[in-house]
């Protein structure tokens, strides 16, 4: 089964390291979305299927959290499985995007961690993981 | 207090650069006389229970290849320097937002600012790239086989007394 991912990060080169490591990981890739902020994530999430997004939260004209929020508010977009990606450090905020519904991969990742994430988002397959 | 800041500084370093670009670096002891086209600086500041900057220079060289390893392009010579300068914010975003952390425990909440990477012939200096009355906290110095980076944490002083062990990985 193919997944279709929106990747959402203001840095090129972060974007590219995800695709990259979602290759390594060996996700089934279908279409691959980019965007460098949240209002362009919104507009990619409003006029393609999306089966995950992948969003960054500290990032220009609108941040990943409001990007978030804006999607539970919406009934199209409100079931599809959110992965933060990001440096964020405190227990208060990462506990919030828990709240969020949302899951979350600290930075720097491993291809191992990317891909075991996404089968539990997804709720596919068995992760290596005891 | 300075040389628990160093090596987490460190330890928190060479663990980025290992997972986002496969490179392992070594401590380094002097700061060699590089010529000053050959080396690029970036800054980052952040906000919190303490206040400071990160600044960050490091070897033209190096970074072509950290871009080129996390980009995984097989030649390095595809890489150009908007991607240089990316790869230095991101791995400085990163490496910020996992030293703090690392300096205070997980209770603290840091804000961490946008990533800045200055032309070669720009002097970082209080005033220039480092916020007037911030001081030297800590200083790191890597050594990798295409050259050098080093790491200089400026900060207000006021970290934290309770600051962590340096257990990172």
């Amino acid at each position: 089964m193919a997944i279709n991912i929106l990747i959402v990060d203001d840095s090129g080169v972060m974007r590219a390291m995800i695709l990259k490591t979602l290759r390594m990981a060996g996700v089934p890739l279908g279409d691959i979305h980019q965007a460098g902020n949240g209002k362009e994530g919104l507009d990619i999430l409003a006029d393609q299927w999306i089966d995950l997004a992948i969003v960054d939260i500290n990032m220009p004209v609108m941040s990943g959290e409001e990007m978030i929020d804006r999607m539970k508010e919406d009934p199209e977009m409100k079931e599809v499985p959110v992965i933060v990606i990001s440096t964020e450090g405190s227990k208060v905020r990462i506990e919030r995007f828990a709240q969020m519904g949302v899951s979350f991969i600290h930075k720097p990742f491993t291809a191992e961690i990317v891909r075991d994430t996404i089968n539990r988002s997804l709720g596919l397959g068995d992760d290596d993981e005891s | 207090m300075k040389a628990e800041l160093e090596e987490i500084m460190f330890q928190v370093t060479i663990d980025t650069l290992e997972k986002l670009a496969f490179m392992f670096a070594y401590m380094g002891e002097d700061e060699k006389a590089w010529a000053k086209d050959s080396m690029v600086t970036g800054t980052v500041s952040f906000t919190g229970p303490f206040t400071g900057t990160l600044v960050m220079t490091i070897s033209v060289e190096v970074l072509q290849e950290l871009t080129a390893n996390m980009l995984g392009l097989d030649d390095a010579e595809d890489v150009t320097e908007n991607l240089r300068s990316d790869a230095l914010k991101e791995t400085m975003n990163v490496i910020c937002g996992n030293v703090l952390p690392a300096v205070t425990g997980d209770e603290y909440i840091f804000d961490i600012g946008v990533p800045e990477v200055f032309p070669a012939d720009q002097e970082i200096t209080k005033g220039s790239g480092i916020p007037v009355g911030l001081d030297l906290s800590a200083k790191v110095i890597l050594e990798f086989d295409e050259g050098q980076c080093v790491l200089s944490l400026f900060s207000d002083g006021k970290i934290p007394k309770d600051a962590v062990s340096p257990e990172v990985g």
